[in-house]
């Protein structure tokens, strides 16, 4: 019948043919956020190492290295030449000496930093903070003094009149 | 035109306007301060990043604590419910200040403090305080006049060195009677007060620590 279906050759006739797609090799497990963060810090030329959300530490901790504290961490911090950043998850309840530190989650304790200390508007700080220049953002929660070291701060002190303070304003 | 600039990066809705006139109390104070090298301020407010940057270019040291928002919220660690009222708890108050040496202050900026306590406990609180400032200290305080009614939620900062900043709503009443100027000069025995009028409803006061 005219209906009927022709039968089909087992072998397909020789014509143009489709490229096959190349396969996309499947990733079975992403790399855990640590290592992602150290590599890619060392290809900015820097290693940060993390203290990662699910770790608690107590005791003294110093470094030769940027570090970023995710988890808990009780205890006193010494990053003399480095950057310490609390990180939004970090709580930190210890003192702080470091060349920089920037704050997103909790410290409780007095941070002391040789340039600078950032709170940026998640952190939330209860302490004395002491370094070269401090900025907190908008909405940080903070409770302790600042206190700005000045070059030289041992000699007698420069006079600054208050107007003169304030030209540059 | 306020002398009291209502914009500020605290608030989120600003309000644009022209250039905010100064604060003649402010004005005042730089100048009495301007032979003092290291000044250490106390802000009873909120930490403002504009309060911090103004203070250290002045190169003062400054310590936060921000007593004002316990008494606006009205926590329960500051007020003690005493059958039916409401009493001031100027102890646990005063705990939650930083840990600041008696007369080291050079100035202390609490800002509507005083209008937010009890006429009863002023004298107190005022003097606990004054213990904090050096001689020769300054207790810079900001006064609503009896017709302002309502500011219990705002907040203050120093937007620039001769400018006040000024945020919140602005619409909760006040609790208690307005501080008078009579209150005022007797607050503190041997002090001296400045009082500087402005056109907002509000007083900006200085009492000045004898030395």
């Amino acid at each position: 019948m005219w209906w009927e279906k022709k039968p089909q050759s087992e072998f397909p006739k020789p014509g143009p043919t489709i490229a096959a797609r190349p396969q996309i090799a499947k990733v079975e497990k992403p790399m855990p956020e640590t290592i992602r963060r150290e590599s890619m810090a060392t290809t900015a030329s820097s290693v940060q190492a993390v203290i990662g959300r699910s770790i608690i530490l107590k005791g003294e901790l110093s470094a030769n290295e940027d570090l970023l504290i995710e988890g808990q961490f009780e205890g006193a911090v010494n990053l003399q030449d480095h950057c310490l950043t609390v990180g939004t998850n970090g709580k930190v309840k210890a003192e702080i000496n470091a060349r920089q530190v920037v704050i997103l989650g909790s410290v409780n304790g007095n941070v002391s930093a040789r340039e600078k200390i950032e709170v940026r508007r998640s952190g939330n700080v209860i302490g004395d903070l002491t370094a070269a220049s401090v900025s907190i953002e908008e909405g940080a929660y903070f409770k302790g003094s600042i206190d700005i070291l000045r070059e030289g701060k041992g000699e007698e002190p420069r006079i600054v009149a208050a107007a003169s303070a304030f030209d540059n304003e | 035109m306020s002398p009291i600039r209502t914009e500020g990066s605290r608030n989120k809705t600003r309000i644009p306007s022209a250039a905010p006139p100064s604060s003649p109390a402010l004005e005042w104070l730089w100048k009495y301060l301007s032979d003092v090298r290291h000044p250490h301020f106390l802000d009873c407010g909120a930490v403002s990043p504009s309060t911090v940057r103004v203070l250290v270019k002045r190169r003062a040291k400054i310590y936060v604590a921000d007593v004002i928002s316990l008494l606006q919220r009205g926590d329960p660690a500051v007020w003690k419910t005493e059958g039916k009222k409401l009493v001031f708890n100027e102890e646990e108050f005063l705990r939650r200040l930083p840990r600041i040496p008696l007369a080291s202050l050079t100035v202390i900026c609490c800002w509507h403090l005083l209008d937010l306590i009890p006429r009863e406990s002023r004298t107190h609180l005022a003097g606990s305080l004054f213990g904090l400032l050096e001689p020769g200290g300054v207790f810079f305080c900001i006064l609503r006049e009896p017709y302002l009614a309502a500011g219990v939620d705002t907040h203050w900062w120093f937007e620039n060195h001769n400018t006040l900043g000024m945020g919140g709503a602005g619409q909760r009443n006040f609790p208690y009677p307005a501080v008078t100027n009579r209150e005022v000069e007797n607050l503190i025995a041997g002090a001296s007060a400045k009082t500087f009028l402005t056109r907002s409803g509000r007083r900006e006061v200085l009492i000045l620590k004898g030395k």
